[in-house]
């Protein structure tokens, strides 16, 4: 905005009274002073410093590339410094710079977000195309977590235009340009955005045991598996057949392996596995196999994956279609023409057997009497620290 | 003493949550019953799980766990449900509908 011209004569008119470094205190004292002058009408602050002036004079020559913004760039001021910068010194690192949203903190380089096109297409896949999250995740290559994710805050983002709320649209596009985002190819060379195979932790892993074998014995990650559960240790035949571990990976690929369980009641745990079994996507061990076997034919490898990924939904079909019948066989619909809720009565078991003797039995239907509820103790986290994808 | 079969409200404020128990009529709601035989969740759910699309409803629904054949041993000798227990009991096909009665 230039000055008013109005005020650039007030301006002149005080200089000589006011030096260039007044307050606005002394600006107020003399505007009351100057009540009495013919300038008495205008309602403009008498202090038109200097400032004043050489900040139009900036906006007008040096600031007015910030006056619009590049898309897809941040817009502070302190790209006149790196400028300068740069043009002494050779070679500035654009990549990194671009992951450094806040210019006060030079050590916080940012992690790249997920790409405007790239979040749809995750939806398109998953919800129209029908492609299971695994499945997305390696062709996007995104982690499943984050593919579930992407989903749900989708679903909501649809539910909440239907409601006609209001986005944070702005607010979306302004992050967008300030973080680096992983763009969606469109050649098929897909970017990773992060890496999607990693192994978790697991929490029988963390006590470190001493556990002697000897030398003469055969001994691997099956058989550290099981020390770390407690499992006791595989006869002969059944360990020589556990070595074949891509044979085992296939089967958990292709869903017709059982894991043995050990320990009694609430104790009760699946074996640890070795880390070929653990990891998010164990198909990929038996894709680059096949390539390292077989490297010249490639709609084989391709046929033979796909083959493994109906295999594997075929499975987790039936599986689901048995867990729903479990379920429905114990659980009644009822729809009242007189309310517009669903009930579902599930017939439960009260008996000595699921009570227990006092009454207190952990398997009884029902709050327990006699039991405090733990909701207002202390340090009880009730937000969800996790998400089951 | 009449021995009926009411709800005894559970959970927090604004989180109702009942057993549904039987109980001696006089005693307090939230003392000890002769049996619990149930639960209700009055709060609405929104059918969202890979389990609700096979059962291929839009309806909102309200859980109940009851053993059925503990009410109907209770209802059979003669313990009495308050209204809102009838009411449960009904859906779960129990007893009749409670007759209106004119005042």
């Amino acid at each position: 905005m230039p000055p008013r011209i109005q005020s650039h004569r007030v301006s002149n008119s005080l200089l000589p009274f006011l030096s260039s470094s007044s307050s606005t205190s002394s600006s107020t004292l003399s505007a009351s002073a100057s009540c009495l002058s013919r300038y008495d009408f205008s309602t403009t602050s008498v202090s038109q410093t200097r400032h004043r002036e050489t900040m139009f004079n900036w906006l007008n020559n040096e600031g007015s590339v910030f006056k619009y913004h590049v898309p897809g760039e941040t817009n502070y001021v302190t790209r006149l410094q790196k400028g300068n910068d740069a043009s002494q010194s050779s070679s500035p690192d654009v990549g990194v710079e671009n992951k450094k949203p806040f210019p006060g903190n030079q050590d916080f380089v940012s992690e790249s977000i997920l790409s405007e096109e790239l979040r749809m297409e995750i939806y398109k896949r998953v919800v129209e195309q029908k492609k299971s999250i695994r499945v997305v995740s390696v062709e996007l290559r995104v982690d499943m977590r984050r593919v579930g994710a992407v989903i749900r805050l989708v679903e909501l983002e649809k539910r909440w235009k239907q409601l006609g709320k209001n986005l944070a649209l702005p607010y979306a596009r302004a992050i967008h340009e300030m973080v680096p985002t992983t763009p969606l190819a469109t050649d098929g060379n897909q970017p990773s955005h992060e890496s999607t195979n990693d192994l978790p932790i697991h929490r029988l892993t963390e006590p470190q045991i001493f556990y002697p074998v000897p030398e003469s014995r055969p001994f691997t990650r099956v058989d550290a598996g099981r020390v770390f559960s407690g499992a006791p240790a595989l006869v002969h035949k059944e360990a020589e057949k556990s070595r074949d571990h891509l044979a085992a990976v296939d089967d958990l690929v292709r869903r017709t392996r059982t894991f043995e369980r050990i320990g009694k009641g609430a104790n009760e745990q699946q074996v640890l596995q070795p880390a070929d079994m653990r990891i998010p996507h164990p198909q990929l061990i038996l894709v680059e196999k096949d390539r390292m076997d077989h490297p010249n034919e490639y709609r084989e490898r391709v046929k033979r994956y796909n083959e493994r990924l109906a295999d594997q939904d075929a499975s987790e079909g039936k599986r689901r279609a048995v867990a729903v019948a479990r379920r429905e066989a114990t659980l009644k619909h009822v729809e009242p023409e007189t309310s517009r809720f669903q009930f579902r009565i599930q017939d439960v078991v009260v008996s000595r057997t699921t009570t227990g003797r006092d009454g207190r039995g952990p398997n009884a239907p029902g709050r327990r009497y006699g039991v405090p509820s733990q909701e207002c103790k202390k340090g009880q986290v009730k937000i969800p620290t996790e998400v089951i994808v | 003493m009449v021995v009926r079969i009411r709800l005894a409200r559970f959970g927090n404020k604004r989180q109702p949550f009942y057993n549904i128990v039987v109980t001696q009529a006089r005693s307090a709601r939230g003392s000890k019953p002769l049996e619990v035989i149930g639960t209700y969740n009055p709060i609405p759910k929104r059918p969202t799980t890979l389990f609700d699309d096979a059962s291929g409803t839009t309806r909102p629904y309200k859980d109940i766990s009851l053993d059925i054949s503990r009410a109907k041993y209770w209802v059979g000798v003669g313990a009495q449900p308050s209204d809102s227990a009838w009411r449960l009991l009904n859906i779960a096909g129990i007893v009749e509908p409670k007759p209106h009665v004119q005042k």
